[in-house]
């Protein structure tokens, strides 16, 4: 498999992995406990400011799921539940039997998948303004439908600077497609849940450490409570000037926050 | 060539409220008693079209108000017992947003069986905007189209025991159609294109072939799907396999026919009011179709003029008789411009007339097909067959 190069990646390895025949592209960075890192809607390659700094205390594991960036996703792959199977087959494929789990937005649902299936693979986790409890209660929404905003719009709630699709080269337009096609296909409906989640989620038994921005302009405020009452024994803490994607706005913040953390 | 009358039933009041139309337009602008009005309007002006020896097509979009057709098989119901002559044609029924094809194959029958066997089917990917409303999974969409295209002819085919489907996408313990079709083995089917890649695999199934406003691309999709379907069946197809649509305006004179057509022109700027991320839902296209389509840029799409401009959405009436949109004048005019494009796009046997388009009101609808199907029908039925060495050297 071929990765494409990502410059804000440079400071690390894109290279390809095979989880029992699907070829997975797999960034990796830096130096010490491991990490694996689940990107959330905007992709690996969105997560880079995090990843810069998180590879200064670990050695940083952030794959592109199966459909994302170049990563190849087997047919009947089409559940996050599915990826949480599917990411304790790559854990097995690294050797990796137990991990700091980081999951941003859509990736802190996967992670929550992993962890409900096989709850000793975490040293801890930390969950980035996740997704994957019910986002909303028939005419109540908690969490924006991004596959109704315009993209200039979403990137506005996303405080993201995206060139216009049409300027990009033709890899990372790709890309881009990419992550918008997996991100419907795990997304679109139930949008952005797991109906069966919530009954789940007490069976993750590591230290787990919630984090949501203030200024989140994705999820609302009601819905930090869903997750709370699900993981009443995770530490949650607001972080400020946050919007939802932690990782590209406070990324120094937070990963001091969660190398602290790791250390307990 | 022959005629089909069609029109979108467009709630029209609307369009004077700013920005959208379709998807996020709210309800509350619709004033149902109008809407019932101009619904009863629409099915008496389909009601003219049979009485004079026209065909009939019905589409059907939802959260539109351009088209107030929520289900062509309920409209041509109704039609299948207030006409006597006209085929009816549902083009089309939008099948992956369907979520049970089993019921579609039910109204299938249905009204084939209300109507003696004059209807006609045309299954379709539909508007990609109408996955908001369907809420059906936009990835997979052509593979979910294709097994409920499977399951349905099995369905109206079927000559033996009942059977169960047990498919990726559908699952049904048992299926028996009471009524089962007159028309055997099924309806004659439709479908549609917009490029000649789309129109190859129908001619290789030997449907008809359908291309909606496309202008000189409709030649390139009739070429494909004649080149298919003589490799597939081993004979050229017959013109009645391929359909062209288009707005016709006639009057007596050019002055009232221009009226007519600046009355209608409003179709196309209505069906452009949509906002830009329901047109293209993400995970609908595949990925590299979508790559393709950003790097062509916005009005690649767009059909062209015989300059190469694409026609602009508010274009003049002159500029969309350019471009084969619309074909306007005395009935003189309109057999003329039709039987040139006919020639340019290498011939076809079915005109799907917008005769009711926009704000066209009752009278001038009325006016405008009592003409075309007296003065304009009979001589487009005798249109010369154009030789097949011609129609690859055509213009367009």
């Amino acid at each position: 498999m071929v990765t494409d190069a990502l410059e804000e990646l440079g400071f690390g390895t894109l290279s390809a992995l095979d989880v029992l025949g699907t070829q997975i592209e797999l960034f990796t960075a830096g130096e010490g406990a491991p990490l694996l890192f689940l990107h959330g809607i905007d992709g690996i390659e969105g997560a880079a400011p995090l990843l810069r700094e998180l590879a200064r205390d670990f050695t940083v594991l952030a794959p592109s799921h199966p459909g994302f960036g170049t990563s190849q996703r087997p047919p009947d792959l089409n559940r996050v539940d599915d990826l949480g199977y599917f990411y304790l087959d790559l854990m097995d494929t690294l050797g990796l039997r137990r991990s700091m789990i980081v999951g941003s937005s859509f990736g802190g649902w996967v992670a929550t998948e992993i962890l409900t299936k096989e709850p000793d693979r975490a040293t801890g986790l930390v969950l980035l303004s996740p997704l994957g409890l019910r986002t909303a209660d028939r005419r109540e929404q908690h969490v924006a439908d991004i596959f109704m905003l315009s993209r200039q719009e979403l990137n506005a709630r996303l405080n993201r600077d995206e060139p216009a699709l049409s300027s990009l080269p033709e890899a990372r337009l790709r890309r881009a497609m990419r992550n918008d096609e997996a991100l419907s296909l795990y997304g679109w409906t139930p949008y952005m849940y797991n109906p069966k989640l919530a009954d789940r989620l007490h069976r993750i038994s590591c230290r787990t450490l919630i984090l949501w921005g203030e200024a989140d302009a994705i999820v609302e405020p009601a819905y930090r409570n869903a997750f709370a009452a699900a993981l009443p024994a995770a530490d949650t803490s607001l972080i400020e000037a946050g919007g939802h994607r932690l990782h590209a706005d406070q990324p120094q913040a937070l990963a001091a926050r969660i190398a602290a953390f790791a250390v307990g | 060539m022959i005629i089909w009358q069609f029109t979108e039933q467009a709630y029209h009041p609307a369009f004077q409220t700013p920005g959208s139309m379709r998807v996020t337009l709210p309800q509350h602008l619709c004033d149902p008693a109008e809407a019932g009005r101009l619904l009863n309007r629409y099915l008496d002006e389909y009601m003219l079209a049979d009485e004079l020896g026209l065909n009939i097509m019905v589409n059907e979009h939802h959260a539109a108000a351009t088209c107030m057709s929520t289900s062509c098989m309920t409209t041509l119901a109704i039609l299948a017992r207030q006409t006597s002559r006209a085929r009816l044609l549902a083009l089309g029924i939008p099948l992956a947003n369907r979520s049970n094809p089993l019921r579609v194959a039910e109204e299938i029958s249905l009204v084939d069986t209300l109507s003696n066997g004059r209807l006609e089917i045309g299954l379709v990917k539909g508007a990609a905007y109408e996955l908001f409303m369907s809420n059906r999974q936009p990835t997979g969409f052509m593979d979910r189209f294709w097994e409920a295209h499977d399951l349905i002819l099995a369905a109206l085919t079927n000559q033996g025991e009942n059977f169960s489907w047990e498919g990726e996408h559908f699952h049904y313990r048992t299926v028996s159609m009471w009524p089962r079709p007159i028309q055997q083995p099924h309806p004659p089917i439709w479908m549609t294109a917009s490029s000649a890649g789309s129109a190859r695999g129908y001619g290789r199934l030997g449907y008809t072939c359908a291309t909606f406003l496309s202008g000189a691309v409709a030649r390139s999709v009739f070429s494909g799907y004649r080149e298919a379907y003589a490799e597939a069946h081993g004979r050229q197809p017959g013109l009645d396999r391929l359909a062209y649509l288009a707005i016709v305006a006639c009057a007596s004179d050019r002055a009232t026919a221009f009226r007519r057509a600046e009355a209608m022109k409003s179709y196309f700027t209505t069906a452009a009011r949509l906002d830009p991320q329901f047109r293209n839902p993400w995970g609908f296209n595949p990925v590299e179709a979508n790559v393709r389509m950003l790097q062509a840029g916005p009005s690649a799409m767009r059909p062209r003029m015989r300059n190469g401009k694409p026609v602009p959405v508010d274009g003049s009436i002159e500029e969309y008789m350019d471009a084969g949109l619309m074909f306007v004048g005395t009935p003189d005019d309109v057999y003329e411009q039709l039987a040139r494009f006919n020639e340019e796009t290498g011939g076809f046997g079915n005109l799907l007339m917008m005769g009711q388009a926009g704000e066209l009101d009752h009278a001038d609808t009325v006016d405008n097909l009592t003409l075309i199907a007296r003065e304009v029908a009979p001589r487009l039925a005798k249109l010369p067959e154009i030789p097949l060495d011609m129609r690859y050297e055509a213009v367009g």
